[in-house]
């Protein structure tokens, strides 16, 4: 008899559902399926993520006019720390699409899913997805990228992968940018940073980068043509797109 | 605004899938594991729930979290141990190649429900999707044990 109203009913029962599932699984799904969509097309993603202002649009800018002659790039631009970063990217003659965020701070697979049906994916060899300046909430959500970059401006702190070990352990790459502003200061320690990084146990390389007044960025250019190279030598995946997802 | 909405939102939205499925009246507890190296900010995300759950059907619902240390593997001299989220060297030999053998996980462990009428375990609708992943562990509850 239930207790709380004395009528026939039995009292409620409860049950518990093991689960044990991610909570990002549907994020998760998302990126796999922008995965097949970049696989189907050879084109290699690269998710750069930073703090606002560490210099992602500029070393996208140095990036594309170092580029664009051998090779096809497009620039998803998620960062709302200013408006005009795919105006900046368009500048230079490539396709730029701005995802708008509102007030989220970080992008998800759903939302590069709609861009990316936006962009000529067919035609492309590189896409770089700029995140949202943020350091600790992109780096939990797939997008479907190939590689992760996280950028570090000599401008920060050098200890700022033992702040933020997520996202930094999560990059298959950390560029150390604006080293032309080394000289001018003196209480950044590149070699501070690199260890605060190895002390991340994932042995992610760090490298170099200045895409403003002496602009270097040989190391990063050689970066991205290997991991260009890899992924033209890549196995083309069968074109299999779940269907459920193309809504 | 911070991460932890869109996680509790996910959360929201599978837990009430669960109930759904369930036939459930309401969602009494949800258990949720967090890695200090899932980027996750459990009191963050127990705000998020307090707020957001209201008006589904884990409005009154208890969030349980339970959080786990990290915990890593030396490349190099194969030692187990824990470790600091910022500090993954091994604690033997000083290997900094390590792998992290726990710490990084963000699940949903399991929920508990309040089944509207008396359905015997055996009636109960299947479990759905990724069915491995989903049981049902019934708990004898005696009368009044949910008043
Ligand atoms: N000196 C110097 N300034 C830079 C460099 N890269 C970016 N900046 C400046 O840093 C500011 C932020 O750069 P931006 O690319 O918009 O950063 P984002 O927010 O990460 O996209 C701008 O004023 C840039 O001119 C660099 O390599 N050297
Ligand atoms: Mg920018
Ligand atoms: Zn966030
Ligand atoms: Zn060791």
């Amino acid at each position: 008899m239930c207790n709380t109203c004395g009528c026939a009913m039995k009292p409620a029962d409860t049950v518990t559902i093991d689960v044990l599932q991610g909570l990002l699984a549907a994020n998760d799904r998302a990126a796999a399926h922008n995965r097949e969509h970049f696989d189907r097309h050879r084109v290699l993603v690269v998710n750069l993520m930073s703090s606002p202002g560490a210099g992602k649009t500029a070393l996208l800018e140095a990036t594309i006019v170092a580029l664009r002659e051998r090779y096809r790039i497009a620039v998803i631009e998620g960062d709302l720390e200013t408006d005009n970063d795919a105006a900046r990217i368009r500048a230079h003659g490539v396709p730029a699409l701005q995802i708008t965020t509102g007030s989220a701070c970080h992008l998800d697979a759903q939302l590069v899913h709609a861009a990316l049906h936006e962009l000529p994916l067919a035609g492309l060899d590189l896409l770089f997805i700029e995140n949202v300046g943020n350091l600790v909430c992109p780096a939990g959500f797939d997008l479907g990228q190939h590689r992760n970059v996280t950028l570090l401006s000599v401008t920060e702190g050098d200890d700022k992968p033992a702040k933020y070990p997520v996202i930094f352990r999560a990059s298959d790459l950390v560029v150390l940018s604006k080293t032309d502003l080394l000289d001018v200061l003196d209480d950044f320690d590149p070699a501070r940073a690199a260890t605060a990084l190895r002390a991340l146990g994932g042995g992610v390389p760090m490298i170099h980068t200045a895409a403003r007044r002496a602009p270097a960025l040989g190391e990063w250019l050689h970066w991205l043509e290997c991991e260009l190279r890899a992924r033209r030598a890549a196995p083309l995946r069968a074109p299999r797109v779940d269907a459920m997802m193309e809504a | 605004m911070m991460h932890e909405l869109s996680i509790c939102q996910a959360l929201l939205i599978r837990v009430a899938e669960i109930a759904a499925v369930n036939g459930a009246a309401a969602v009494e507890r949800v258990t949720i594991e967090i890695g200090a190296l899932a980027g996750v900010d459990p009191a963050l995300l127990t705000a998020a729930f307090a707020v957001m759950r209201a008006g589904s059907c884990a409005a009154t619902a208890a969030l349980r979290i339970e959080s786990t240390g990290v915990r890593i593997e030396c490349l190099a001299c194969g030692t187990e141990s824990p470790a600091a989220p910022n500090r993954l060297i091994c604690t033997q030999c000083g290997g900094y190649r390590t792998r992290v053998v726990a710490g990084e996980d963000l699940r949903l462990r399991d929920v508990e429900l309040r089944l509207a009428g008396l359905p015997e375990l055996a009636q109960l609708p299947p479990v759905p999707e990724p069915s491995g992943l989903l049981r049902r562990r019934a708990r004898a509850s005696g009368p009044g044990a949910t008043a």
